[in-house]
Parts: C-alpha cells; structure tokens; sequence
C-alpha cells in the first residue's frame, strides 16, 4: 500500500517533468508543473503516514510514549506545498494569459525573442 | 540578551515594510519613507551583529517562541546566525540597501510603484530569511518566496521586450529547482525526522545511504537553479535582461548569493562531503565551466544587461571553483570574491540602468558617445569594469589574486595538472572579461554620439549616489584587503569549516561529539604572496604625479587651448590642410574652414581625406579575429541557447539525472 | 633620520634607477638601435640612434589637438597614466640582486600590470572617438588575448620550476626566482624551460606590438590605429612608453630566464674588497643586463621586424593560442613532472 504510493508519486513527478520537456505548449508546460507538484504532495503525504496510527490531535496529559499515530508534521508541509503549488498555477497562468496577448500564440517554439 | 532577537527582527523589518507598502503605499513619501526604513534596519541590525558574530566568534541561536531543543529533538522553527551566514547577510543588506536608494528616482516613471516596492521588498525578506534560517524547510519557503518575486519583477514591466517571456522561462525552471529542494527536504526528513540544520549536520555524516545522497542531489540542483549555475544560466541572462536594473542588482547580486551559500551549507556543513575528492572535483569543474561558458556568451552578446548576466554568472563561476578546492584560502578567496562580485555587478547594473533611463535602449548597436553627455555615470561604469575585470588596484584583483593562487596551491598539494588548468581558465576568463568590458566602454561611453542622444543628460543625484556608494565600496575592499580578509572573510571561512560549533550552539554543547563528529580540516589561510594595494597605489600616485607634472610643464595641453581662442588657421596641419582639398569641397565651399568654422575643421576627427561621417565601431564590430577562430564554438553556441524554454527544462532534468546518478555511483 | 633616507632612497629608485630616468634613456636607446638595426638589415643608412630622443621632444613642442568629439580628461590622461604604470611595472622587475621593490614583486601582479598600459591605450583610444581607433583598439585587445594565454603559461612554468628548485612547491615571487637562477644557474639551461624561452621571445614582439604582430597599428589600413587622433606631447609620452615596454619585457625575460648570470657577476666581484664589490656588481649588473635587453630586441623585435610581414589580426591569434601556446604547455607539462 504504501509502496504503491511511493511509486506513484514518483510517476507523477516524472510525468511531469516529460510533459514540461516534451510539450511545446504553454497551457501544457503550466500542467507539467502542477503534476509535478502534486507528486511532491503525495510523496510528502506518505512519508508521514503510519499505517493505523490515530490523528495527531492531543493534548499535553494525553500523550504518552505508546501512543500511535501519523507523523503531523509532514502535513503541515504538504499544506504549504499546496498553498505554494496553488501560487504556481495562478502566476503561471497569468503570464500565459499576457504571453498571449503580446505573442499570438502559447506554442514555446514561436516564444524565443530572447536567445543566443 | 536584546542581540538574540536581532536576526528575526532583521527578516520581519523586510516582510513587515511590504505589509505596510500594501496598506498605506498610495503616497510616494510614505511609500519611500517605509522603502528607506524596510531596507534600512535590517543593515544596521546586521552591522550591530557584527562584532559579537564575525569577531568575537558567536554564534547566535534563536528559537521561534522560545521552543527549545528537548531531549536532543529541535521541535521548533530556529534562526541560527554563524559567520557564514551573517557574511552572506550583509552582503545582501548593503546591495538591496543601495538597490532601493537607486529605485526611488529609477522607477519614479513607472506606474504600480507600491506593488513594485511589496514585491522588492518580499525579495529582500526571502533571500535574508534564506541565508539566516537554521531550518531546512523553512529555508524552502523563503526559496519559494523569492523566486516568486523575483518572476514577478522580471515582468514588471511588462510591455518590455521579452519580460514576460524570460519571466515565465524563469518561473518553470525554477519550479522545477524548487520542486527539487523541497522533494531533497522531504527525503532528508524521512531518513532523520527532523529539519533542524544543526540535527541533520550531526546525523547526516553518519548515515550516507541512497536515500540520503539521492536527497543530497535533489537540494543540490536545486540550489545551482538559483545560483544560475551553468545549465541554469540562459535563465539569468533572460531575468536580468528584461528587469529593472535594481531588480538586476537583487537578482545578480543577491539572488545568485542565495544559491551559493546553499550549496556551501548543503556541502561543507550538512554533509560534510568536501573531504571527497570527487565532490571537490564536481563543484571546480561547474564552476571552471560556468565561468569559462558564460564569458564567451557574454563576448557574443550586443545587449548591454544581457551581457552583464552573463558576466555575473561567469563570475560566480569563479566563486564555486574557489569553495570547490575545500581549502581554508579557497573558501576564504571564494567569499572575498563573492563580496566583490555583488559590489561590482551592482555598480554595473546601476550603470546599465542609467544608461536605460536617459536614452531608452541598451542596444550595444545603438549607443555610443555617452561619455561626453554623462561623464560622471562613465566614471562610475570604469571602476566597475576595472573591478570585474580585475585591474589592480580595484577589488576584483585582490580575489581572483587569492584564488590564482589557492587554485595553484591546490594544484601543487594534490599534484593533479588538472587544478593547474582550473588556474589558467581562471586567468584567460579574467582576460576575457576585460575584452568584454572594452567592448561596453567603447560602444556604449565612447566613440561617437549618435545625433538622438544629442540632449541625453546625467542622471539624478539620487541614483549617482547609489552608484557612488557601490564605486567607493570596490575601491575600499581593493585597497585594503588585508581588512576584509581578517575581519569578514577568513571568520565565515572558519565557519564554514567549524560544523561541529555549529551543530553545538545550537542543540547544546557535546552534542556533535556524541555522534562521533569532529572538525578534521586544517583552517590555515597561509598566503602564497604579499598583495600590498596601498604601497602599489602609492607608486603609481606617485608616478602619475611626477609624469603629469613635466608633462603640463612641458605645454602638454596648453598650445591647444590658446589655439581655439584664437583663430588664425595653421595650414601645417595635416588634417586641415587635406580637408581643404576635400572633393565635398563645391558642396561646402571655402568658409567652412574661414575663421569662425576654424575650430570646427581643425578639431574633427581625422578620416584620411574623406567626408567625415557618423561612424561609430559598435559592440559586434570588435574583436573580429577572436571570434573567427572561435567562430565554430560560437555558432554551436548560439545553436545551443535556442530560448525554447522545454530546451533549458530538459538541461534541468539531465542536470537532475546526471546528479542523481552521480550521488548513487559516489555511495 | 631614517625615515628620511628612506624617503629619499625611494624616491630616487622611482625617479632616477631602476624607475623614471633609466626607463626613458636606456627605452629610447633601445628603440634607437632597434631601429639602426632594422635598417641596417634592409640595407638602408637609418636614423642615428638618438633619433627616437630628437623625436621625443620634438614631439613634446608640437601642438596637442584633442578633437571635438573626445573626452577630454579620458584622451590626455590615458597616456600619462600608461606610462606611469609601464615605469612602475618596471620597477617590480628585479635587475640581478638588486631590487628595488621586494614586497610587490609577484609574477602574477606583473601579468595584470603588463595589462594596464594596453589598457590606458585602449580607453584613450576609445575616448577619441575615431572609428580608426574604434578598429585598432578592438585589434589591440585581442592581441592582449592572444598573448595573454601563452605567457599565463610561461609564468606558471616557471614558477613550478622554480619552486621545485626550492622545494615550496610554487614560487610566484620575481626576486626569489632571480635569486633561485643566481644560486643554482639559469632556467634556460634546463631542458624542459627552453620551450618556454622561446615561447617568451615569441611573446616580446606580440607585447610591444612590432613587426608582424601589429596588426593593431597598421599605419597602411588604419593610420596607426588607436593613435591616430594623438598628436604633440601626448603622442610623445605613448612612444616613451612603447620605449619602456621594449626594456620591461626584455628584462623581465632576463629576470625569468637568464637570472643566472648574476651569480656570475657575484663570483666575479667576490675577490675585490667588499666596500668596492657591491657597487661594481651593480654597476657591472646594469650593463649587463642592458647589453642583454639590446641582444633580445635584435632577435626579438629587429630581426622578426626586417624578415616578416604582417599577419592579419585572426592569425596572428592563432598564431599564438597554437603554437606558441603549445610551446609554453609542453614546458608546463615538463616542469610538473620535475624534468
């Protein structure tokens, strides 16, 4: 089960890094970067988890050294990610938005006025 | 003790001013006044941490409300300040600093000035938070949050050629940089549950295992895309290019310094894997490889800030090399140079910023004669070109003197030829920078002045100052740079060696013992030879005094002057005299040359009889026979950098793949 | 008192020896004879040796015209300032075993100071805003690139051996690789340095800019280049220091190379009584060393200058980044391995 995710979010980062490579289109490459993004999500999620450990929620009495239960931290930083992952897609798409305005076109091989 | 809580007071003055520039930044005067104060503060913290950090050799340890380590756990978020990190610091006070002061009258044209202030300002505060965090998740936001505004700067302005498109090349690879420090921070995790600096340096040594060095790979790429190492470089050249020139200052100058001083955190104090020759023998080469690639990208460029990017990156090129060597001198010269290269580049992006303000363009095709128009700008643009390109007495020969010879040192302790060429790229580099610089001064400051720039005027005395500031900052660390060795270079150095006093400060004394770690490398800064800049200056002041003086004695200037006042024509001339036999002559008949027009005739330059022209030997005119020898590397080049931005992403993935395996192969 | 002595011994080596007043008269010999000499090999009567002196102040009496389109400050101060450094460069150049500054004198400071009086050309050039400038000065840089690489490689050689020699490893500093040659014999002598010498001599006339390296000056294309806008004294002062670059280089090839022949001289001053031996050993220096500038600049500058024609600017920089720059390499090479 968890192999099944670590192998997973490992495909999705590849998937994303192919299809920022191989597309040559705007719209697609801003796509890469969100699956890319979520792999990372998923590989973060399971790295906290702890196959039949309760929630993180105690308070200071509560909490002994038996106590079972899936790491929090992790979680905070997948919320972060998130939040970053989200900051991204939206910046992303606004330059796509004034890319095509000013270019004509979200095809990457037209946009390359600066090069050499 | 009041110095604890100055780092964080530091980082929040930057995000605390953004805040503010949001809320009441309509008014220009609040707007500067909080711009003045956000950037202000955090320098005068930072000089105050000075002396108990740099001197007195502290390190300073803070946790975010108070949350100490507990049972040899770190459980908060904590700030940890060691010599390194407070060099880095400063550097980047001093340059977003001078930065700010030159954007009041810079931007002063442009519109959504608050936003530009906000996102200037949460640069700042990302990089500080970057360089002065002891938390290797946090140091990922402050990643985020600096590449975040430094894209949205890079297209600020938008309607500026190739902004937006730089902007968003800049935007995917950094992702793809960021997505690598994070994935690198989350394997770490996995392997030491904590994200402590100081917890991870003590348990990582130890425990070198795939996952750990595939996590070592991941930050390091992620780091070299922020530093624009040399896969990552057309990204500069593309930032900086399409920037406003402070933002180019911050990008440059601060930026790029975020990525090194990860890469030093990541290699000499996380893990430790500087004692290995291979690592050693990775890190000279990218950087003998950026700065030998990026020099001759640069000579090939007829953008002036696009030029200027790629001398940064050729610049830190030479700082990677000189930290590679894992010598005390090496690191020592490593951070001089790093120093020098955010003064100088700073300076020369200001100039190209100026030259941007008053004439619109900084087509190197375009430009030219500007000296007579803003002399004082020229000025300032020599130092800064003698700098980068080292020339004696400025502050670039005093670095790349001492990494010269730490590289050759190197090359005799470890017998390997190998090093001895890293010596002999850094000096032809160094050559080669200051044919790129003549290049600039000729056609951008010298030769003819186009007729369009006719009433071109000196900029404002709000970004001369800022300018002036830089200029005296390289001459200063020039000439003395016994100072900036003793007092901020070889204490950051040392810090860089001593892990073990990191480590300790912050999770309480003996802690790095308990792991077995101890602080093996020798820190000797023996120099190989004595580099006195003020005797040297003395002899030349000295010279140029006495050669002056029987100079002027002996009428060096003075028949000229008495020449233009009065007018008789001297027909010895040779120049007037074949102007006066020129064919154009019916076109432009005998008074021309008669006696109000003498001076004109006599003083024009001399163009062997015929007419004289606009003619101007513009930047891709020169240094014809160089580039045809190099022409096949040149165009291969050019080929190379084809601006597809799927093109520099898979450099990155290669990058990531080749540092991948590498980590594996080295296990 | 002492302070004074000092002062006064200082300003007399910057001033008098080995600075200002040896470099004008013993430069303008040489470009004299060079001169002499070149005509002498193309069968021609030549100047008279002190032609370059006439010359010097007849220049220094001429009208200065800087022109409309100049900076000002930038053309009349580049010359000054290049001279300045050209004598100062000369100064860190030990003669045998005297030297008149110690401390400063490393090879690699010599390397980025032999780059300041092309530098001050260039920028007055530049300043002057002729297009003959704009070329000559864009050729001019890219012989400072095309020589640079060889002599980067020539110095480190030669630091390599000497610093095997003194068991250091690597020596930079100038006096004590004259001192290493005077204690155990010149570099040229050894096997593995006489590529290096020779990669040097090839170097002295791209350095000086003579014949065939001048492309930067071709007076036939481009009217001499980056001055042609220079007249009167200023034109003056940039031919006393081609002069003195002429002596700097050469010397410096007989601080690296032939340093050996002070040791020598010390034997043979070693009988005479001791107050006598020091000043006739610098005496006997000195001459010799400028006998020995006068046998380079006829091999060197006159012989190349009578037999050759000039190469075009990208072959003169292939020239040197093959084959002399191979030479250099293989004495590198040669030197690392202890040969």
């Amino acid at each position: 089960m968890i192999l099944l995710n670590y192998i997973a979010s490992f495909f999705l980062i590849v998937l994303g890094l192919y299809c920022i490579v191989v597309k040559y289109d705007l719209m697609k490459t801003v796509i890469g970067l969100s699956i890319m993004d979520y792999g990372v999500n998923l590989l973060i999620i399971t790295i906290g988890f702890n196959p039949g450990g309760t929630a993180p929620i105690y308070t200071f009495g509560e909490l002994t050294p038996s106590s079972f239960f899936v790491d929090p931290i992790p979680q905070a930083l997948t919320l972060t990610s998130i939040v970053i992952g989200a900051c991204v897609t939206a910046m992303s798409l606004a330059l796509v938005i004034k890319l095509r305005e000013m270019y004509g076109t979200t095809d990457t091989r037209e946009i390359r006025r600066l090069r050499g | 003790m009041m110095i604890q809580h100055f780092p964080i007071l530091a980082i929040m003055a930057y995000f605390l001013a953004a805040f503010l520039i949001v809320v009441f930044g309509k008014n220009r005067t609040v707007r500067n006044v909080l711009g003045f104060l956000g950037t202000a503060i955090p320098l005068c913290l930072l000089i105050a941490l000075a002396k108990p950090i740099l001197i007195q050799n502290q390190i300073i340890a803070y946790w975010m409300g108070n949350r100490v380590p507990a049972g040899g756990y770190a459980i908060g978020i904590a700030l940890e300040v060691d010599a390194m990190g407070l060099f880095f610091g400063l550097l980047i006070a001093t340059a977003v600093f001078v930065a700010m002061l030159y954007s009041f009258s810079y931007m002063s044209h442009d519109d959504n000035e608050p936003q530009y202030y906000t996102l200037f300002l949460m640069l700042c505060g990302g990089v500080m938070g970057l360089v002065l965090s002891g938390d290797l998740f946090n140091m990922f936001i402050m990643v985020e949050i600096l590449t975040f505004a430094a894209v949205a700067l890079t297209a600020f302005r938008n309607t500026v050629f190739g902004a937006l498109e730089a902007a968003f090349k800049y935007l995917v690879v950094g992702c793809i940089g960021s997505t690598c420090i994070l994935a690198g921070t989350i394997m770490l995790y996995a392997q030491a549950h904590t994200l402590n600096f100081a917890q991870l340096a003590a348990f990582l040594p130890g425990n070198l295992n795939l996952a750990t060095m595939v996590a070592y790979a991941l930050l390091f790429i992620g780091f070299c895309t922020k530093a624009f190492i040399v896969p990552f470089h057309p990204l500069a050249a593309d930032a900086h290019g399409a920037a406003p020139a402070p933002v180019s200052v911050l990008i440059s100058g601060v930026l790029t310094k975020s990525g090194l001083y990860g890469i030093l955190r990541l290699t000499y104090i996380l893990f430790r894997t500087m004692n290995l020759g291979t690592v050693q023998f990775w890190l000279v080469f990218l950087g003998s490889v950026s700065m030998f690639v990026c020099v001759t990208m640069a000579l090939a460029q007829h953008d002036f800030k696009r030029l200027l990017a790629f001398h940064s990156i050729s610049q830190i090129g030479y700082v990677l090399t000189a930290a590679g060597l894992a010598t005390a001198l090496g690191v020592s010269s490593g951070l001089y140079h790093a120093m020098n290269h955010t003064l100088f580049k700073g300076l020369l992006f200001l100039c190209a910023g100026a030259v941007l303000h008053e004439t619109g363009t900084t087509d190197l095709g375009k430009l030219g004669g500007l000296s007579k128009r803003m002399p004082k700008t020229t000025v300032l643009f020599l130092i800064g070109a003698f700098s980068i390109s080292g020339i004696p007495p400025f502050n670039g020969f005093a670095s790349k003197w001492l990494i010269y010879q730490a590289t050759y040192q190197k090359a005799v302790e470890s017998g390997s030829i190998g090093f001895l060429l890293v010596t002999v790229v850094c000096l032809v580099t160094s050559t080669l920078t200051l044919a790129s610089f003549v290049k600039v001064t000729q056609s951008v400051f010298f030769g003819q002045l186009p007729k369009e720039y006719d009433n071109v005027k000196e900029v404002p005395f709000g970004m001369r100052f800022a300018m002036g500031i830089l200029a005296l900052l390289c001459i200063l660390t020039g000439l003395f740079p016994g100072f900036v060795t003793n007092y901020l270079t070889e204490p950051a150095a040392r810090a860089v060696f001593g892990a073990n006093g990191y480590i300790d400060a912050m999770m309480g004394s003996g802690y790095a013992e308990g792991f077995g770690l101890a602080d093996t490398l020798p820190v000797s800064f023996a120099n190989v030879g004595i580099w006195s800049p003020i005797s040297w200056l003395c002899l030349l002041l000295i010279m140029t005094l006495a050669v002056t003086i029987v100079a002027v004695s002996s009428k060096y200037d003075a028949v000229s002057k008495a020449a233009r006042q009065s007018d008789p024509l001297p027909l010895a001339d040779l120049e007037a005299a074949t102007a006066a036999y020129l064919p154009t002559a019916p076109a432009n008949p005998a008074p021309r040359y008669a006696t109000g027009h003498a001076a004109e005739g006599k003083y024009e330059l001399f163009f062997g009889g015929e007419e004289s022209v606009y003619s101007q030997v513009g930047g891709d005119d020169m240094f014809w026979g160089f580039k045809h020898n190099w022409r096949h590397y040149f165009s291969f080049m050019h080929e190379l950098h084809s601006g597809i931005v799927n093109d520099y992403a898979l450099w990155a993935v290669i990058a990531l793949a080749l540092a991948m395996l590498y980590a594996m192969i080295i296990l | 008192m002492t302070i004074i002595t000092d002062a006064l011994t200082y300003l007399a080596y910057i001033l008098i020896f080995p600075g200002f007043l040896f470099c004008f008269l013993s430069g303008m010999l040489l470009c004299g004879i060079d001169r002499k000499l070149v005509a002498r090999m193309q069968k021609r009567v030549g100047p008279p040796v002190l032609q370059p002196f006439y010359d010097f102040f007849k220049l220094l009496g001429k009208e200065t015209i800087v022109p409309a389109a100049a900076n000002k400050t930038v053309f009349l101060m580049a010359p000054l300032v290049g001279l300045a450094a050209q004598v100062v460069l000369q100064l860190f150049i030990p003669v045998f075993s005297f030297h008149a500054f110690r401390g400063v004198a490393d090879v690699i400071v010599v390397l980025y100071l032999l780059l300041i009086p092309a530098l001050s050309v260039i920028l007055g050039a530049a300043s002057s805003g002729s297009p003959y400038a704009g070329v000559g000065l864009s050729r001019e840089m890219v012989t400072v690139l095309a020589v640079e690489l060889p002599l980067v490689l020539v110095l480190l050689a030669v630091a390599k051996t000497v610093g095997n020699a003194l068991g250091t490893g690597l020596c930079f500093s100038l006096t004590d690789i004259v001192r290493c040659q005077m204690e155990n014999g010149s570099l040229i002598t050894r096997l593995s340095m006489i590529p290096a010498a020779v990669a040097m001599l090839l170097i002295i006339p791209g350095e000086t800019g003579s014949h065939p390296f001048d492309a930067a000056e071709a007076e036939t294309e481009i009217c001499e280049g980056m001055l042609a806008e220079y007249s009167g004294a200023p034109l003056a002062v940039y031919k006393l220091s081609h002069a003195v670059k002429l002596l700097t280089m050469t010397t410096l090839f007989t601080a690296l190379f032939l340093g050996g022949i002070g040791g020598g001289v010390q034997q043979l001053v070693s009988g005479l009584a001791p107050s006598l031996a020091g000043g006739i050993a610098i005496v006997l220096e000195i001459i010799i060393l400028f006998l020995l500038s006068v046998v380079l600049v006829a091999v060197t500058v006159s012989f190349t200058h009578a037999v050759t024609a000039r190469l075009r600017i990208e072959q003169l920089f292939k020239f040197y980044w093959t084959v002399v720059t191979g030479l250099a390499a293989i004495s590198v090479v040669l030197a690392w391995y202890g040969l």
